[in-house]
């Protein structure tokens, strides 16, 4: 190192100081950021002194809008263990781990060549099995494993691989090498939380990122799309990411996933097997589907031939395997070689696979399955972690037990003794491995706390490609030990820091790989039907919140004289819908309106509508634009949060007028950002039929011919419609014009006609439809509805007229439904007991 | 022992289904040794659109079949002609001891599926329990021959637990059945395969027919025999799997015809099948074993 070269150093040091003070390390615990002597190491000073060049002041602002940023693009991991399966937000550390362009490189090298010993290991196992002929490996170490599925065993996967996406749990040891302490081989997670935490940092801090020029990740996204892609023969380019559906812990990132890489988003229930090929139900019918980025965990792959009680997977799945009509990313059965059981074997399976000892070292693993090993492990018990070899429950220990052996409890010593004499097999035991520690922003300073770091690996034609990148799992604890960090508390991204030109890949195709299309791709029906319920729910909920703005609005302004028939006739209304109770008797309109805004317990109310808009909108995560589902996040908000005792008519106005007005945002969102597929046209559908159900419903209660007075205003107020017929009429309210206006004006977008028009139209381009044959049932329903509507003036309407109108709209409803939605629910067959 | 075996397996189902697919264990299959199948036929209404017949890992028969016409009754028929061989029983104190056959176990280099390693582990219906692992190791001591500490095993079932058809469902696990000792023959192999697996002994599970035998002076009723399950312990290299069935306490004999072997239940349930269908369905099953010459043997209840 020159004396110019030092001496900058230096400087820049003495600059980093602000940021760096009181920063201590744990003793005997290697730190990533400061070396031995307590200095920063090199590749984090500019890193450092950029930080402290914006002060603290000015991070604390960053990465708070990095944390709204995650916070708003809806970035959530679901939580198992809480009460009612809540949405945790994502925990974001703001400081990324940097890493030397070298150093990853070595790490990424080692874990290459242990992704092939782990593919070579699985083509053996589920094929020749010479392994184990020729003693290598004991029977009982793969058996033992609920992953070793047996119906795979002879299956040869199409393309040839198990593997295709594979990550490693890795820490560095005091010694400054990396050890491998976990594989991931089943669906291993994390990659699409890696993505959003490189997007909420880098635009947190754009200029530190732009200065230290890291490693990009698109790239490696690209390749493996790319990858995925050519095992498709059906030319269309169709991928699936198959799912186990919103209820996952990680559904959140299959989104993501879905969006970022263009898969289709699908769930068990959206296949089904013909002819022994995998096949997506679609509004177009069904779709061959030759590739599936398998994020469901095999055992449920296939109800079939797997876990009977499996309602996520695909009955037939595992025969289209077999025939080699569908490829899995990964292959049904790759979660074998997770267990710990068989790492204990990779160093010698090593020297016979690869022919060489593997480069990168694991932790020290011993399976109690071996009469040697198991005496070892009894006499250093103390200073050994022992875990599940094969990940199961054992009986007598703790879900995920995981523990050493100084620090187990009587009862827990006892039951290990036992184990090891009567079940050693269910057992392994571990070195104590140590990981290092990285900085964490807690506020006002940077403090040290240990982390792992997982690291993913896609396969492709050429070999292995490793993400330049990661994700970091950040222990709040000071226990550096790896065994006892398993779920991490908060995340941190990983910054490869280059040394040369960096790729500004993204993830467009190359020009000449593009092929033009226009074409609708596909939408599963299952997407199709949620859509469209998003749609006839948020249209109901606009219409009540009308309804209830109207009962302390207009209303209230009138003499009570006057009003009192025009309120009950709204009461009336809303009773119907189950809007409110029908109990609150003699309360006034506000009590009513206040039901209807928050009583959690009636289906008409509020709450329950939006609610279950959003739970329609959360199955379709990958359709929805950040700001759409931020939109319907905001109103449930709006919608949910506690009124107080003492509300006064302007708090529900407000309120009422608050939720219209997110609505009214989504609706923009959707027209202007949607593109004009058969996605958006469900949505539409479902909104114009649940809006004509309301314009009907509004003018059957106040355009009767005897209804009181100030009644066809209240109408005009309910459709929107009080300034058209103000400026086309600027007479006081008569029946006909204002009929004509409501239900049979083509050019009044609030107007029936207007939405029974917009239905015909949709429907005419939905995909699937045959242009020589005749309209389908809802074409002709609809049909019947629009001339109808054509044939009748205002002055012809009868009370009998809205409620068949209706009748018939129920009927379309119901029959897009048949049509597009249901391909028939698939139920389990039991068996009775032998006796 | 030469038999004629028929099984009628029929759902009904409330509304016409439209695709049915299913997955079927219902042919028995040679086993060197014990069983030797001279005819089968295998009978589906309505006719599938797609059927493959083959083995699974254990080595079953199995057919997979596809009917996409919609239907509202499904019947499946087998007839079997099987022969039944019998050998000798090893004398049980001269089996290897229970660390002897573990040790040898756990160092195989078989991971086909006769190899003992895959009736060591908890499986999907067994998982491993405490107390039913304590209530085996009275009669499990590590140095006690295998065969004789399982025999015991089995007499226990048989005196401590009650036979009760419809306490029970085909999803009860064995520690439920165990703190009730009380089930069908289902559930008795399924403790029995818990507490032997709880000490470390490789066991497997049998289902199949047993053929019964009408008290003196009744006719035999058609469709009147059942299904049967009852388990295989493995008792070494020399003997292997030896055969004893709880739900009677005796080892499988001349009356029990061995139609799949898995780990178990799940791994041979005889049906597994989804349907397209709205409604709900009835399932009926007749079995007959007729023996073709008739045996001097007193045959148990099932």
């Amino acid at each position: 190192m020159s004396g110019a070269e030092t001496r900058s150093i230096e400087f820049e040091q003495a600059a980093v100081e602000s940021v760096l003070g009181g920063y201590e390390t744990l003793p005997g615990v290697r730190d990533e950021m400061m070396d031995a002597d307590g200095l920063p190491r090199a590749h984090w000073v500019p890193f450092l002194s950029e930080l402290a060049q914006l002060g603290p002041e000015e991070l604390r602002r960053r990465f708070s809008s990095a944390d709204r940023y995650l916070r708003e693009s809806g970035v959530f991991y679901r939580v198992y263990d809480d009460v009612g399966g809540g949405e945790r937000p994502w925990s974001l550390s703001h400081v990324p781990l940097l890493l030397e362009k070298s150093d990853f490189a070595e790490l990424a090298a080692g874990l290459v060549e242990r992704a092939e010993l782990l593919e070579a290991l699985l083509a053996d196992l589920y094929g020749p099995g010479t392994l184990v002929t020729n003693g290598a490996l004991p029977a009982a170490a793969v058996a033992g494993s609920p992953e070793f599925l047996r119906p795979l065993v002879g299956v040869t996967p199409r393309g040839g691989r198990f593997l295709r996406f594979y990550a490693a749990d890795v820490g560095r040891g005091p010694d400054g090498r990396w050890w491998v302490l976990a594989d991931r081989t089943q669906a291993p997670s994390g990659v699409g939380y890696a993505l959003e935490n490189r997007l909420a940092v880098t635009r947190a801090l754009p200029d530190v990122s732009q200065t230290l020029r890291m490693e990009r990740l698109a790239s490696f996204f690209q390749t493996f799309r790319a990858s995925l892609l050519k095992l498709d023969s059906t030319g269309e380019g169709r991928v699936g990411l198959l799912t186990p559906g919103s209820l996952n812990e990680t559904y959140f990132e299959h989104a993501l996933l879905a969006r970022y890489l263009g898969f289709l988003l699908v769930e068990g229930e959206d296949l089904t097997v013909r002819g022994d090929a995998v096949h997506v139900r679609t509004v177009a019918g069904l779709k061959r589907l030759d590739v599936l980025l398998r994020r469901l965990d095999a055992d449920f792959g296939d109800p079939l031939e797997l876990n009977a009680h499996s309602r996520l997977g695909v009955p037939g799945l595992v025969e289209a395997v077999r025939q080699g009509s569908v490829a899995l990313a990964n292959a049904l059965g790759a979660g074998l070689v997770e267990s710990p059981a068989l790492m204990a074997f990779l160093p010698r399976l090593a020297e016979s696979l690869l022919g060489h000892p593997l480069a990168l070292p694991h932790v020290g693993t011993w399976w109690c399955g071996q009469e040697a090993e198991r005496a070892d492990v009894l006499a250093h018990l103390d200073d050994l972690v022992l875990t599940s070899a094969f990940g199961t429950l054992i009986p007598g220990l703790p879900r995920r037990f995981s523990a050493v052996g100084a620090d187990l409890s009587p009862a827990q010593r006892k039951r290990v003794m036992a184990l090891i004499a009567r079940r050693g097999e269910d057992l392994v035991a571990q070195d104590i491995a140590c990981v290092s520690t990285m900085p964490v922003w807690n506020g006002d300073r940077l403090v040290p706390r240990p982390f792992t770091l997982r690291v993913f690996l896609a396969a492709t034609e050429d070999g292995w490609e490793v993400m330049p990148g990661g994700f970091c799992r950040i222990s709040e604890s000071l226990d550096a030990r790896a065994f006892s960090m398993q779920r991490g508390d908060r995340s941190a991204d990983v910054w490869v820091l280059s040394d040369g030109a960096v790729s500004s890949a993204t993830l467009m195709p190359s020009p000449e790989s593009v092929r033009i299309r226009r074409s609708s791709g596909t939408l599963p029906s299952r997407a199709a039907d949620n859509l469209f319920w998003l749609g006839r729910y948020l249209e109901r909920s606009e219409a009540t919140l009308r309804v209830v703005r109207a009962l302390v609005g207009r209303l209230s302004e009138v003499e009570p004289s006057s009003s009192a028939p025009l309120v009950a006739r709204v009461l009336g209304m809303l009773s119907t819908w189950g809007a409110i109770p029908r109990d609150l008797a003699r309360a006034n309109p506000t009590r009513y309106a206040i039901a209807a805004l928050t009583r959690m317990d009636l289906p008409g109310a509020l709450p329950q509508l939006v609610r279950s808009a959003r739970a329609s909108a959360s199955v379709i995560r990958d359709r929805f634009s950040p700001d759409g589902w931020r939109a319907l996040l905001d109103l449930e908000g709006c919608l949910t949060a506690p009124v107080p005792n003492a509300a006064s008519e302007a708090d529900v106005y407000e309120r009422a007028d608050a939720a219209l007005r997110i609505i009214a945002a989504f609706s923009g969102l959707a027209s202007e950002n949607m593109n004009r597929l058969a996605g958006w046209r469900f949505l539409e559908i479902g909104r114009r039929i649940e809006r004509s159900i309301a314009i009907l419903r509004f003018a059957r209660a106040f355009a009767e011919p005897d209804a009181p007075r100030g009644a066809l205003n209240v109408l005009l107020q309910l459709t929107d419609s009080q300034i058209t017929y103000r400026t086309r009429y600027m007479i006081m309210e008569a029946r006909g014009p204002v009929l004509d206006l409501v239900l049979l004006d083509p050019d009044n977008p609030r107007s029936l006609m207007f939405q029974v028009q917009r239905i015909v139209d949709h429907l005419r381009v939905l995909p699937g439809r045959d242009p020589d044959a005749p309209p389908s049932l809802a074409e002709r329903l609809v049909a019947r509805i629009q001339s109808d509507l054509i044939a009748r003036t205002a002055e012809t309407f009868e009370l009998v007229h809205f409620d068949v109108l209706e009748a018939d709209l129920l009927k379309l409803s119901d029959e897009i439904g048949q049509h597009y939605f249901i391909q028939g629910p698939e139920e389990n067959v039991s068996w009775p007991a032998a006796t | 022992m030469l038999y004629d075996i028929r099984q009628t397996t029929s759902y009904t189902y409330a509304a016409p289904v439209r695709a049915n697919r299913q997955v079927l264990r219902l042919s028995p299959v040679d086993r060197k040794g014990h069983q030797h199948v001279i005819a089968h036929m295998l009978d589906i209404s309505p006719r599938p659109s797609e059927i493959e017949r083959g083995r699974d890992f254990f080595g079953n028969g199995v057919a997979w079949m596809v009917i996409d016409a919609a239907h509202d009754r499904l019947e499946i028929s087998t007839r079997s002609r099987v022969e039944v061989i019998v050998g000798p029983l090893p004398e049980p104190m001269l089996t290897p001891t229970i660390a002897e056959v573990r040790a040898v176990a756990l160092a195989s280099t078989e991971l086909g599926p006769a190899s003992p390693v895959h009736g060591m582990f908890a499986s999907r219906s067994v998982p491993l329990d405490l107390a039913v692992t304590e209530w085996a190791e009275a009669s499990c001591a590590e140095d006690r021959p295998i065969l004789a500490a399982a025999l015991e095993v089995m007499h226990r079932i048989h005196d401590e637990f009650t036979y009760k058809p419809g306490a029970t469902t085909v999803t009860t696990l064995p520690a439920e059945a165990f703190a009730a000792r009380s089930g069908v023959c289902q559930d008795f192999a399924h403790v029995m395969i818990a507490g032997l697996r709880g000490v470390g002994v490789p066991v497997r599970y049998v289902s199949g027919y047993l053929r019964t035998v009408p008290p003196e002076g009744t006719p035999r009723l058609e469709g009147a025999d059942a299904t049967h399950a009852w388990v295989e312990v493995w008792c070494g290299d020399s003997a292997g799997w030896i055969g004893l069935d709880p739900t009677n306490a005796i080892p499988a004999g001349e009356d029990h015809v061995i139609l799949a072997i898995g780990r178990d239940y799940a791994d041979v349930s005889p049906v597994d099948g989804v349907v397209v269908s709205s409604g709900t369905q009835i399932l009926a099953v007749g079995v007959d074993v007729i023996p073709v010459e008739r045996s001097q043997a007193e045959a148990p209840a099932s």
